[in-house]
C-alpha cells in the first residue's frame, strides 16, 4: 500500500495536483481521514479549512470510513421513473446520486470504480454503454460517421477511419491561422450548451497574451438526461484528443486537460489508454509529427458537483480551489486556468473538430436543415421506445426525431411533454418545435447541451417538477443568494412543504422567486433553473391547481 | 480620469479599474449590497447591487462589473428595485424570527436590518427551511457564533483569507446546506483562528459576535465611539473605543485606521476589559511601617519630593535615576525627561526598549 | 521603520528575520500576507519553526544567536553571483572594498557549521534578496536582543547597502518597535543620550537650546543606560522614578533586579496597578490607563497619532504628565505648569526637530510620518531617499561572536525568550482580560517531543528549568514549533519568572540584554523533588 508521501510524491509536482491527489487517498483508504486531509493541505500549501470545505463540496468524496465503498445509485429523473427508489432501498448502505448518464441503460449503479446498471430485483451487471444506432433518418453525420467502426477506440483503428489527417495536415501544411479561419467558416459552435461560436473563441485565446496558455476539454456531463460525451469518449477518444490538439495548434496552447465528471471511470481508462497511444506514436507530447509543435493531455477525474461544468468552476475545481464559479468578465480566454489564456470547450465540439477540418466548412454547415449549420447530438430518453444518442442535423423538427427516429411513446400513450437541454431548458408541451436556438428560445426554452427526457401521460408532472427543482437545490453551489435560496424555496413550494397556501399567493411567490433567479443569478443553473417552474406555471396551470388543491 | 458612463443620466467621469459599484458609490447613489467590504475582492453573491446596464440581456452585479467608455446605467429602476426587494424577502425569510440584534455584536451587524426595513420585508414571504445553524458548543469567550442568523455573504471568511491571511473557516457543503465552517467542523479555538476577530466585524447579521461587547449589553446608555488607538505594540492601530456614559463597553476597529485600515488582532479586539478592572490602583499609596496604603495626593506628593530630595542632598543630583515608559504617551515619557533633566540637570533617563 | 507600514504589500521578496511578527506585530503581518497573496516571495529566518516559517518559501532555521554568520554568508553570496547594485554602490556608499575582503571566509558552508542552515538554502535566498526589485528586511527583537545585536543590524544594513534596497517604495530595513510607544518615548526624549528629537546631549550648541527653553544647563555628558542604573542601585543610584514599566518581571535576571531595586533608598512608581515592581516602592501613584487620557502616540513607522479618553478615570487616578509635574513642582521645579496634554506635546514640539512642524491639532489624524521639520511639511514616509543622515552608507564589517554563554555539559539546551500572540509583556493588561487568559491561562516551555522524550520530560508535566542565574518550574509542552536542542518561553507570567534565568550579556554598545540565548537545563521536575 502506498505511504502518504509516496501518494504525496506522485502528484505534487503534477499540473492541477489536488483531485488526483484527494482521489489517491481515497481510494487508498475507502474514505478522506482527517489525516488524510493533513497531509495533503501541507503537501500542496492549502489552508486545511479550505481544504476540508472544498472536499465537502464534491459529493463523491466520503468523509466516513468505507464510503467509497457504498453503492451510489442514480436517481435521476428517468432513473426515478424506472424504480431507482426501490434499487435504493435494495442495496445494503446505497445512497442516492444524480443522474450518472445512462439514462439509455438500465439504473447506473457506481460502487468504487465498478459502473453496473441494473434495475429493481436483478442483479447489477458491468455492461458497455449502448453504441448509438445507425442514424435513423440516414443523414450524414459529424461526430458519429465512424464511430460504429470497428476498432474506432484504438489508435490504428482511429487512423485507418482517416483519424490524425486532420491533425498532419495541420502542424505539417497549414498556419494557425489556417486552422482557425476553417473553424470559423463552419459555423461550429459549443455544443455543451452555451452555443458560443468555436473560432471566435479560440482567436481569443490565440490572441490574448500570456503563456502557457491551456485546452480544457469540458467532460463534465452533468446535466441530467445528457449522455452523449460519455459515449464520444467511450466509442471514439482519439477524435476528442485529435480535436484537443488541434485547438492547441490553433490557439497556441501547450497544455490540456480532460476534465472528467467522476461517474464515468471506465471512460478515465479510455481516455489514458488513448493518450497513451497517441504520445507512442508522437502524435502527442513533445515536438508532435516532428514538429517544434508540443501539447500535453492530462486527465482530471472530478468528484461529483454539477456546477464543475460550467467552465469556470470548472477552473476553479482544476486549481484546486472552492468550486465557486468566477465572475465574468475577465473570461477564461484570457483568464482561464492559472489566469492565463485558455479555450474550454464541450467534448462534442472537440470531437467535431478533425471531421470539419478534414472535410471542409462547407461540408459541415451542409449537415444542418435549411440555414442552420451543422449538427448536434441529441440525448434522447424516457417515454420514448428507442432512446439513445441521435445526431441530428441542427433544425430537425422535434417530432421528426421522436416518432420517426425514436418510435414515439409507449404503445397506448401520448407525450404530455418534453425538457430541454437536460432539465435546464424546463418543459416544452408543444412539441411542434425545430432543434435548434432561436426555435427553442423563441418558446422560452433552449437546445443546450442536447439532453431530451420524455414523459408520457401517465406522468406527473408536479412530481417531476419537484424533482427538478430538487436537483438544482441540491447542486446549487452555494455561491449567489437568489440561485441559493431560490432553489430551495421552489422545491419546497414544489413538494408542498412550505409556502403559502393561497393559490394566487403561492403563484406570485414562484413567479417573483424565479423571475429574480431568472435575471440576477450569478450564472447558468440559477439562470436556467427557474424555467421549470415558469414552464410548469405556463403549459400546466391544471396541475397547478390540483397540486394547489389536494396537496396543500 | 478620461473615461465617462452615464450613470442614472448623468455623466460620471471614471478611472479604468474602478467598477460600477464604486463609481455608483462615490457619486452619492445608494446601492444596497450585504456581500460587500471595501477591503476584499467582491464576490458578487447577493446580488441586491444589481444595476441596469444597457445592452446587457440581465441586471449586472455592479461590484463585479469593471466600468468601461461609454456605459449607460441605472442604478434604481423599477424593475431592479422589484429584484432587490425579492432578494431582500428571501434573505430575510432565512432569518426571519426578526431578533433584535444588538450593535454591540459588531460593526456591520445591523446591516441586514437595515435593509429590511427599506425593503419592508418583513418576513412574511417567501416561509421555509433556514440554513444557519448556531455552534452554541463553541466555548471560546470572545466569539459568539450564531449561525442561526447566518446569510451566506463569506464576507468572514474572505475577511480571514484576504485581509487577516489567516484562512481558519472557510464554506461547508453547498447550496442550501452551506455552513461556515473550520477545518473539520471543530471549534475556532482547535483551528488556525488567531481571534483577531475581523469576521465579527464585517458580518452583516450580527451572526458572529462581540462576546466581550455583550457583556454589557444590558448597560443602560446609548453607545459613544471615541477615536484611539490600541495600546498594545507598535503598530498603532486606530480603534473606536465604545462608551455607555463612563462604562468602557468594547472597541471596535477603524476602517480609515492608518495604519490598521480596519485590521486588528485579538488583543485590540477583545482585551480591552483590564481598563476598568478592581485591581486598578485608584489612590496613591505611601508605604508606612513597611506596608503600603493609602494616601492623599498631597502626602503622596510630598513623600515623593521628599524622598528625591534626600537622596540629592546626600548623594548628589547623580543618584537619581529615571525610567519612562514605552507605554505611556508622548506628554508621559516627556515630562519624566524632564523631571530629570530640568529638574536635577542630568541625563539620568531611560525608556523601556532595552528589555 | 525606513518605510512605512502600507509599503509592506508591495515588496517582491520579504525577508523576516528573529520577528515572530504574526504574534508580535499582528497586523503588520496582513500586510504582509497580502504581498504574498499577490505573488511575493517570503524567506524567513528564525530559530523557532513560527507560524510565518509555516508560510515561507524558504525557512532558514538557524541556531539561536548565529545571526552574523547567516547574514554575513548572505553577503558573500550576492557579491559572488554579482548580485551587487554598482550604481548604488558608486553613489550611495562606501566601504565596500573593505566588506568584499573581509567576506571572502564567509562561504555559505563555513556559516552551515555555524548556523546550523544549509549551505544551499542560505544560497538561495541570498539569490532571491539580491534579485528582487523589492526587496524588504524585517526584524525585531530577535536580531537586537544580543550581545551582538548591533552587529546583526549592521550585517542587516549591509545586505541593504549591496542591493540599494533602501529608499524607495517596498524595500527598506525596518526594525518593528514592540510597544505602542516605545518610538514616542525616545522621541520625547527618555533617553540617555538624546533631547526630545534625537538632538545629543554631548552637543553644545543643544544643551544650549534646552538650556534657553527649560532654564537650566543638563550635563554635556550622556547618562547612564537603565541596564548599568540598575547594576549601580545601591552604589551610585540611590533614587529611582519609574514610570509604567513592570521592571521586575520584564528585565533580566530578576534576582539582580529585586536586589536593585531593593537597595534604592527612594523609589517612586507611576502605575495602573500595583505591579511586582510597584510593591517595592516607597510612594506609587495611580496613573490613568489608555482609555482615560488624551495623548499621542507614535508607532513603529514614526507616526504620530492621537489616543483619546472614552471614559472617566478609575478613582482618583490622573494622567502620568500631571503626576509628575505634581512631583516636581513639590520640588520646586520650574516648567511644569502645563495644564493639558496639548500644552504637554506642543512644548515638545517645539524642541524637536522631527516634530517640528507638528502640533497637537495636526497630529488628530495621524497623517505625517516624522521628520516633519517646518509647519507645511508633509512628513517623511521613506527615511534615506537620495541621502543617509552621514551622507554615504557605510559598509561595517562585523564578525561572527558566539553568544556570552554557550551550551555545555552542565546547561545543554539552548533558551530563547519571546512573546506570544494572546499576551502583552507581563500580562498587567492581557493577564486582566477574559479572551486573552481562555487562551493562553499559563506559562508553557515549548520543547521538541524528541527533547521531551530524550531529557526524559513529559508532555504536559512539570520541569525544572535552570540556568547559572536561577531556576523556574514551568509546564512542559512537546512542539515542533521548537527545533531540537533548543526551548522557548514568554516571560509574561510572573509565576514562571523565565527573566530568573537570563542575563547572561548585554550589547556593548547599545546595553540591550541578550534575552534570545541563555543556555538552560530541563529535568522533570519530579525527579528533582525525589
Amino acid at each position: 500500500m502506498p505511504t502518504d508521501q509516496d501518494l504525496l510524491e506522485r502528484w505534487k509536482d503534477e499540473p492541477a495536483p489536488l483531485l488526483p491527489l484527494l482521489h489517491a487517498f481515497h481510494e487508498r483508504d475507502s474514505y478522506l481521514s482527517d489525516d488524510a486531509l493533513r497531509v495533503v493541505s501541507k503537501g500542496l500549501r492549502i489552508p486545511l479549512a479550505d481544504l476540508y470545505g472544498t472536499v465537502t463540496f464534491y459529493h463523491h468524496f466520503s468523509r466516513v470510513e468505507g464510503g467509497r465503498g457504498r453503492p451510489r445509485v442514480c436517481d435521476g429523473p428517468i432513473c426515478k421513473l424506472k424504480g431507482a427508489d426501490t434499487l435504493l432501498a435494495e442495496l445494503d448502505g446505497a445512497t442516492a446520486m444524480p443522474c450518472a448518464g445512462r439514462c439509455d441503460d438500465p439504473i447506473p449503479v457506481l460502487v468504487e470504480d465498478r459502473y453496473m446498471v441494473g434495475t429493481p430485483g436483478s442483479e447489477l451487471a458491468e455492461t458497455p454503454a449502448p453504441m448509438p444506432t445507425p442514424n435513423p433518418g440516414e443523414r450524414e453525420e459529424c461526430c458519429f460517421a465512424h464511430i460504429r467502426a470497428e476498432g474506432r477506440a484504438t489508435l490504428a483503428g482511429y487512423r485507418d477511419t482517416g483519424g490524425y489527417r486532420a491533425l498532419a495536415r495541420a502542424v505539417q501544411e497549414q498556419t494557425p491561422g489556417d486552422v482557425l479561419d476553417v473553424v470559423d467558416a463552419s459555423g461550429l459552435a459549443g455544443r455543451g450548451g452555451a452555443g458560443f461560436p468555436t473560432g471566435r473563441k479560440w482567436r481569443a485565446v490565440a490572441d490574448a497574451p500570456g503563456e502557457p496558455k491551456t485546452i480544457v476539454c469540458n467532460a463534465d456531463e452533468g446535466e441530467p438526461g445528457c449522455f452523449k460525451d460519455r459515449v464520444l469518449m467511450d466509442y471514439d477518444p482519439h477524435a476528442v484528443l485529435e480535436g484537443m490538439a488541434l485547438a492547441a495548434y490553433a490557439t497556441g496552447a501547450t497544455r490540456g486537460f480532460i476534465y472528467l465528471r467522476y461517474e464515468y471511470p471506465h471512460t478515465q481508462a479510455i481516455l489514458e489508454r488513448a493518450i497513451a497511444e497517441a504520445t507512442e506514436a508522437g502524435l502527442l507530447g513533445q515536438g508532435i509529427l516532428g514538429t517544434g509543435f508540443s501539447f500535453l493531455i492530462y486527465v482530471r477525474r472530478g468528484a461529483g458537483a454539477y456546477i464543475c461544468g460550467e467552465e469556470t468552476s470548472l477552473l476553479n475545481s482544476l486549481e484546486g480551489k472552492h468550486p465557486f464559479p468566477r465572475n465574468r468578465p475577465p473570461y477564461p480566454v484570457t483568464h482561464g486556468y492559472e489566469d492565463l489564456p485558455t479555450a474550454v470547450n464541450n467534448v462534442e465540439t472537440l470531437a467535431s473538430v478533425p471531421q470539419i477540418l478534414d472535410r471542409g466548412a462547407d461540408w459541415y454547415r451542409s449537415l444542418g436543415e435549411g440555414e442552420h449549420a451543422g449538427t448536434k447530438i441529441i440525448s434522447l430518453s424516457g417515454d420514448v421506445l428507442r432512446p439513445g444518442n441521435y445526431e441530428v442535423p441542427i433544425g430537425l423538427p422535434l417530432e421528426t426525431l421522436l416518432f420517426e427516429w425514436a418510435g414515439g411513446p409507449p404503445p397506448g400513450r401520448s407525450i404530455q411533454a418534453v425538457t430541454m437541454a437536460g432539465l435546464s431548458g424546463g418543459f416544452v408541451r408543444d412539441l411542434d418545435v425545430t432543434l435548434d436556438e432561436p426555435c427553442l428560445r423563441g418558446r422560452g426554452s433552449f437546445l443546450g447541451a442536447g439532453g431530451i427526457m420524455v414523459f408520457d401521460d401517465s406522468r406527473d408532472m408536479i412530481e417531476v417538477a419537484r424533482q427538478a427543482m430538487s436537483f438544482f437545490a441540491h447542486e446549487s453551489c452555494g455561491k449567489c443568494f437568489p440561485c441559493r435560496i431560490g432553489t430551495q424555496r421552489l422545491t419546497e413550494r414544489l413538494a408542498g412543504e412550505a409556502g403559502p397556501r393561497n393559490a394566487d399567493v403561492w403563484r406570485a411567490e414562484v413567479h417573483d422567486i424565479g423571475h429574480t433567479m431568472a435575471a440576477v443569478s450569478a450564472c447558468g443553473l440559477g439562470i436556467a433553473a427557474p424555467l421549470i417552474t415558469e414552464s410548469l406555471l405556463r403549459d400546466f396551470p391544471d396541475a397547478v391547481n390540483a397540486h394547489l388543491e389536494n396537496g396543500r | 480620469m478620461s473615461a465617462k458612463l452615464t450613470l442614472d443620466g448623468r455623466e460620471v467621469l471614471f478611472e479604468e479599474g474602478e467598477t460600477i459599484y464604486e463609481i455608483a458609490r462615490r457619486s452619492k447613489k445608494d446601492v444596497p449590497t450585504l456581500c460587500y467590504d471595501d477591503r476584499l475582492d467582491p464576490l458578487g453573491a447577493c446580488r441586491l447591487c444589481v444595476v441596469e446596464l444597457e445592452g446587457a440581456r440581465n441586471p449586472v452585479a455592479s461590484c463585479t462589473t469593471m466600468a468601461t467608455d461609454g456605459m449607460v446605467v441605472r442604478t434604481s429602476t423599477e424593475a431592479i428595485e422589484k429584484h432587490r426587494k425579492t432578494l431582500t424577502e428571501l434573505v430575510v425569510s432565512e432569518n426571519p424570527r426578526g431578533v433584535e440584534i444588538d450593535p454591540l455584536r459588531g460593526m456591520a451587524s445591523q446591516e441586514l436590518a437595515l435593509l429590511a426595513v427599506r425593503y419592508e420585508a418583513d418576513g412574511s414571504r417567501f416561509e421555509g427551511a433556514t440554513s444557519g445553524r448556531s455552534r452554541k458548543d463553541d466555548p471560546n469567550p470572545m466569539i459568539l457564533r450564531d449561525y442561526d442568523q447566518c446569510i451566506s455573504c463569506y464576507r468572514c471568511v474572505r475577511v480571514c483569507a484576504e485581509q487577516e491571511g489567516d484562512y481558519a473557516i472557510s464554506v461547508e457543503n453547498r447550496g442550501f446546506q452551506t455552513r461556515i465552517t473550520t477545518e473539520f467542523a471543530g471549534f475556532l479555538e482547535d483551528s488556525a483562528c488567531t481571534f483577531c476577530g475581523q469576521c465579527v466585524q464585517t458580518c452583516p447579521t450580527g451572526a458572529l459576535g462581540d462576546l466581550r461587547a455583550l457583556q454589557n449589553a444590558d448597560v443602560p446608555g446609548e453607545i459613544e465611539k471615541t477615536r484611539s488607538i490600541c495600546p498594545y505594540c507598535g503598530v498603532g492601530c486606530s480603534v473606536d473605543i465604545l462608551s455607555k456614559d463612563d462604562k468602557l463597553v468594547g472597541v471596535q476597529p477603524a476602517m480609515d485606521g492608518p495604519a490598521n485600515e480596519g485590521a486588528l488582532c485579538v488583543k485590540g479586539q477583545f482585551a480591552w476589559e483590564w481598563v476598568q478592572h478592581d485591581d486598578r490602583l485608584k489612590t496613591p499609596l505611601v508605604r508606612k511601617d513597611g506596608e503600603l496604603v493609602p494616601a492623599s495626593w498631597d502626602e503622596a506628593f510630598e513623600r515623593a519630593a521628599e524622598g528625591f530630595r534626600g537622596v540629592e542632598a546626600k548623594h548628589g543630583r547623580h543618584a537619581i535615576y529615571a525610567v519612562a515608559s514605552g507605554r505611556a504617551p508622548h506628554e508621559s515619557a516627556y515630562s519624566v525627561q524632564k523631571f530629570v533633566r530640568a529638574g536635577f540637570g542630568t541625563n539620568y533617563i531611560d525608556n523601556c526598549s532595552r528589555a | 521603520m525606513s518605510n512605512p507600514l502600507a509599503d509592506m504589500e508591495k515588496p517582491d521578496v520579504i525577508f523576516c528575520i528573529g520577528t515572530n511578527m504574526t504574534e508580535t506585530h499582528p497586523v503588520a503581518a496582513t500586510r504582509l500576507k497580502k504581498a504574498m497573496r499577490h505573488g511575493a516571495k517570503l524567506i524567513v529566518a528564525d530559530p523557532r519553526r513560527i507560524p510565518l516559517a509555516e508560510k515561507a518559501d524558504i525557512y532558514l532555521p538557524l541556531r539561536v544567536g548565529s545571526d552574523v554568520a547567516l547574514l554575513g554568508a548572505m553577503a558573500h553570496v550576492i557579491e559572488r553571483e554579482g548580485l551587487v547594485d554598482p550604481s548604488f554602490l558608486e553613489e550611495r556608499t562606501e566601504g565596500f572594498d573593505k566588506l568584499r575582503e573581509h567576506l571572502a571566509t564567509f562561504t555559505p558552508e563555513w556559516a552551515e557549521s555555524i548556523t546550523g542552515v544549509p549551505a544551499a538554502d542560505i544560497e538561495q535566498a541570498a539569490i532571491w534578496y539580491g534579485k528582487a526589485e523589492r526587496g524588504a528586511i524585517y526584524y525585531t527583537l530577535g536580531i537586537t536582543e544580543h550581545i551582538c545585536g548591533v552587529d546583526n543590524v549592521q550585517s542587516l544594513c549591509n545586505l541593504v547597502l549591496m542591493t540599494g534596497n533602501i529608499g524607495r517604495e517596498g524595500t527598506g530595513i525596518n526594525p518593528m518597535r514592540g510597544q505602542n510607544n516605545i518610538q514616542g518615548a525616545g522621541d520625547a526624549g527618555a533617553l540617555p543620550n538624546n533631547y526630545p528629537g534625537f538632538q545629543p546631549v554631548t552637543d553644545p550648541a543643544i544643551q544650549k537650546k534646552f538650556a534657553k527653553a527649560w532654564g537650566r544647563e543638563v550635563d554635556l555628558e550622556k547618562g547612564i543606560t537603565k541596564v548599568r542604573a540598575l547594576e549601580e542601585c545601591g552604589e551610585s543610584i540611590h533614587a529611582m522614578l519609574i514610570c509604567g514599566e513592570n521592571t521586575l518581571v520584564s528585565d533580566p535576571n530578576r534576582a539582580h533586579c529585586q536586589h536593585a531595586l531593593e537597595s534604592l533608598e527612594h523609589l517612586v512608581v507611576i502605575d495602573m496597578f500595583v505591579t511586582e515592581t510597584a510593591a517595592l516602592a516607597d510612594v506609587v501613584f495611580p496613573a490613568a490607563a489608555w482609555g482615560e487620557v488624551d495623548g499621542v502616540f507614535t508607532n513603529t513607522e514614526r507616526r504620530p497619532q492621537r489616543v483619546r479618553a472614552a471614559v472617566k478615570p478609575q478613582g482618583e487616578a490622573k494622567p502620568d504628565w500631571w503626576i509628575v509635574s505634581g512631583i516636581a513642582k513639590r520640588l520646586g521645579f520650574s516648567g511644569f505648569d502645563w495644564e493639558s496634554p496639548k500644552e504637554v506635546f506642543n512644548e515638545l514640539c517645539e524642541l524637536s526637530e522631527t516634530y517640528h512642524g507638528l502640533d497637537w491639532d495636526l497630529v488628530s489624524e495621524g497623517r505625517h510620518h516624522w521628520p516633519v521639520p517646518e509647519k507645511g511639511h508633509p512628513g517623511t514616509p521613506i527615511l534615506h531617499i537620495g541621502e543617509f543622515p552621514r551622507g554615504r552608507g557605510l559598509f561595517m564589517t562585523p564578525s561572527y561572536r558566539d553568544p556570552a554563554e554557550t551550551i555545555d555539559d552542565e546547561y545543554p539546551t539552548w533558551l530563547t525568550t519571546g512573546r506570544r500572540l494572546a499576551h502583552y509583556h507581563t500580562r498587567t493588561m492581557t493577564g486582566r482580560s477574559v479572551g486573552s487568559e481562555y487562551l493562553v491561562p499559563e506559562e508553557l516551555v515549548e520543547v521538541h517531543p524528541d527533547d521531551v522524550v530524550r531529557l526524559g520530560l513529559e508532555d504536559g508535566g512539570l520541569a525544572v528549568m535552570s540556568s547559572r542565574r536561577g531556576e523556574v518550574v514551568v509546564k512542559v509542552e512537546a512542539t515542533e514549533q521548537s527545533p531540537r536542542g533548543t526551548v522557548f518561553c514568554s516571560f509574561s507570567f510572573s509565576d514562571v519568572p523565565i527573566n530568573a534565568l537570563t542575563g547572561s550579556g548585554y550589547d556593548p554598545i547599545t546595553d540591550t540584554a541578550e534575552l534570545k540565548v541563555c543556555p538552560v537545563r530541563l529535568e522533570a521536575a519530579t525527579t528533582q523533588l525525589a
